[in-house]
């Protein structure tokens, strides 16, 4: 456990040391500051929109920061050669992949809250509630953020940054509208053929093992004054966690059987 | 002292697949059945390499570029995984980590966690080896000091030297107080000073009873250093044993120094013994063997020549190197 914790602090530490990962922060919190010029400039929507367009923000740089850097995480440790005196040690690979996970997932709360608490600032300015349904939609962002880090590390444990992004990127994008697929009927239903229906239920297979990111998008609900259910927040959370434990595990079988080269 | 050897290597085989399908299962396989290259091709890096290396030694390992050594390092260190054979570590299978633990590793041009201080990344790789946070501490400035980087300890790594690196790199492979150290090519870039700060380390730690097991291109150290060496060539072992074993094999030459002695009867002695060298008012000759040596010196002595020497020739760790990285690209 100790190597798990050691690898995660010095995974911390070399991503908050990183001038890359500083500007791409400060760039998203300067963003999320945009916002409340946009907002102000709104008639009476001021609170509607600084929620809409501030979980937005909160979410998507979330996610593209950490995709930019797990995708380097593993690469870089190869390809800069520091692997090569981690791996003799007595270290199992798996745990060094989890190190990694752990640093960056708290890389990246430590980003989120950051975000969050800049979003906070800009609700109390405005003079409005900062409610729990706020603090529960940034946490679901959190968690998507997790998912899409074991993502990312799965990806980079056997192809390069440029090739892990835009796969990392692409089940992003779908994890999205994931739940539209898992329902999907192609084809008129008047002219449907068996073509049609076996090319659905593929892509209704393939829906289901996919992430389901549309669970961490609870904007809609917020804004339009929606509740979310802590039961919601906690199956969402269990969901993402044990989706991130399978994919891990997937990287750690990969990244055992790899020769560093 | 313990039983069994500190490093044994068995028949140890690596292969890849390379090239765009390469690492497809048996394309590399079926490309090389084929003879296609290209798309997919297979390198034999090691094929076979098997040798033993004794605890308190100092085993040196020699080789050519691309002759395999690094291929080699890897796989007891487990960073590649054998295509076939076996080793031991201290006794104990390849990748066991209880071995790992009594292990000390430096790899040919490291690279480092260059936001770190010295401190700071010895501290991580003694967390690593599950020291506690007084022990680590402490061992981490003694090395700092051992590979004299004191001046230097509030840098981040990003700011040193190529021989600051080394030397930070020889630090961390001792951290965990190994009994089996290996370095591939530890004398990398460093001056004079430093490599001769490296030798010290290395003796002082057979002192204290440990095992080194080293690659090196600078045969002058290993000549200085090493009790055993191994000859790498093209991925097989050509040579290992005790150094002065290999360098005291029979010479093939022997040489005579004469004085007193006109252009002339240089040149009718060159004859038998070419290339002579001029040494101040002497000249230097070398026979190939010693039943030469008796006819040669009572030619020179009938010619007025006066006898200064005879040695035979020891050979160098170079000229062994060499005649053996000869041989195994003539097979």
């Amino acid at each position: 456990m100790i190597q798990i914790y050691a690898v995660g602090v010095n995974t911390f530490r070399e991503a908050i040391r990183n001038r890359i990962f500083a500007s791409l922060v400060m760039f998203a919190i300067a963003m999320l500051l945009l916002t409340l010029a946009v907002s102000s400039a709104s008639l009476h929507e001021e609170v509607r929109l600084m929620k809409d367009l501030g979980l937005f923000l909160v979410s998507t740089f979330s996610v593209l920061i950490a995709i930019f850097i797990g995708v380097n995480l593993l690469y870089k440790e190869i390809e800069r050669k520091t692997i090569y005196t981690i791996m003799p040690k007595p270290i199992h690979r798996a745990q060094f992949l989890l190190g990694k996970f752990a640093g960056l997932a708290w890389t990246m709360a430590v980003q989120v809250a950051v975000m969050g608490l800049v979003l906070a600032l800009q609700f109390w300015l405005l003079d409005a509630r900062f409610g729990v349904e706020m603090v529960q939609a940034v946490w679901l962002a959190y968690m998507e953020v997790v998912v899409m880090v074991a993502v990312a590390l799965l990806f980079s444990s056997f192809s390069t940054p440029f090739l892990s992004g835009l796969l990392t990127f692409g089940v992003f994008a779908v994890g999205r509208f994931v739940d539209r697929l898992a329902t999907l009927k192609l084809g008129d239903p008047s002219e449907r053929t068996e073509t049609h229906e076996q090319i659905s239920a593929v892509i209704r297979g393939v829906a289901k093992v996919w992430p389901d990111l549309s669970l961490y998008n609870v904007t809609p609900n917020v804004v339009h004054g929606a509740p979310v259910t802590w039961s919601f927040v906690g199956s969402a959370t269990l969901y993402g966690l044990s989706y991130a434990a399978v994919i891990l595990l997937c990287a750690c079988v990969v990244f055992q059987r790899r020769d560093f080269i | 002292m313990s039983a069994h050897p500190a490093l044994t290597v068995d028949g140890l085989v690596k292969t890849f697949d390379l090239g765009f399908l390469g690492a497809l299962p048996g394309f590399g396989w079926l490309a090389a059945r084929l003879g296609v290259k290209g798309i997919a091709h297979r390198v034999h890096a090691v094929q076979g390499v098997t040798l033993s290396v004794e605890p308190g030694e100092i085993y040196g390992f020699l080789g050519p570029n691309g002759a395999g050594k690094t291929t080699t390092m890897k796989m007891l260190m487990g960073l590649i995984h054998p295509t076939a054979g076996t080793g031991t570590l201290l006794g104990r299978p390849l990748g066991d980590r209880e071995a790992r633990a009594r292990l000390g590793f430096l790899p040919e041009h490291p690279y480092f966690y260059d936001h770190l201080k010295p401190q700071e990344f010895l501290e991580f790789y003694g967390q690593l080896f599950r020291l506690g946070a007084r022990e680590r501490r402490d061992r981490a400035r003694a090395l700092i000091d051992r590979v004299g980087l004191g001046y230097a300890a509030d840098r981040p790594l990003r700011r040193f030297s190529k021989g600051m690196i080394q030397r930070i790199g020889i630090a961390q492979a001792l951290i965990n107080d190994p009994d089996l150290v290996v370095l591939d090519e530890p004398m990398s870039g460093l001056d004079p000073m430093g490599r001769k700060d490296v030798r010290d380390i290395i003796f002082e730690l057979k002192q204290r009873g440990k095992t080194v097991f080293f690659s090196s291109h600078i045969l002058q150290d290993v000549e200085m250093i090493c009790d055993r060496v191994g000859m790498v060539v093209r991925g097989k072992v050509v040579s290992e044993g005790p150094l002065h074993a290999l360098l005291d094999m029979p010479s093939h030459r022997i040489e005579i120094v004469l004085g007193d002695i006109d252009d002339a009867v240089v040149e009718r002695l060159a004859a038998d013994a070419p290339t002579p060298t001029r040494v101040g008012t002497q000249w230097r000759f070398a026979v190939e063997s010693e039943a030469e040596v008796g006819a040669f010196v009572r030619d020179a002595i009938a010619a007025g020549a006066r006898l200064v020497s005879v040695t035979p020739q020891r050979r160098s760790l170079e000229e062994v190197f060499v005649a053996r990285a000869q041989e195994g690209d003539a097979r």
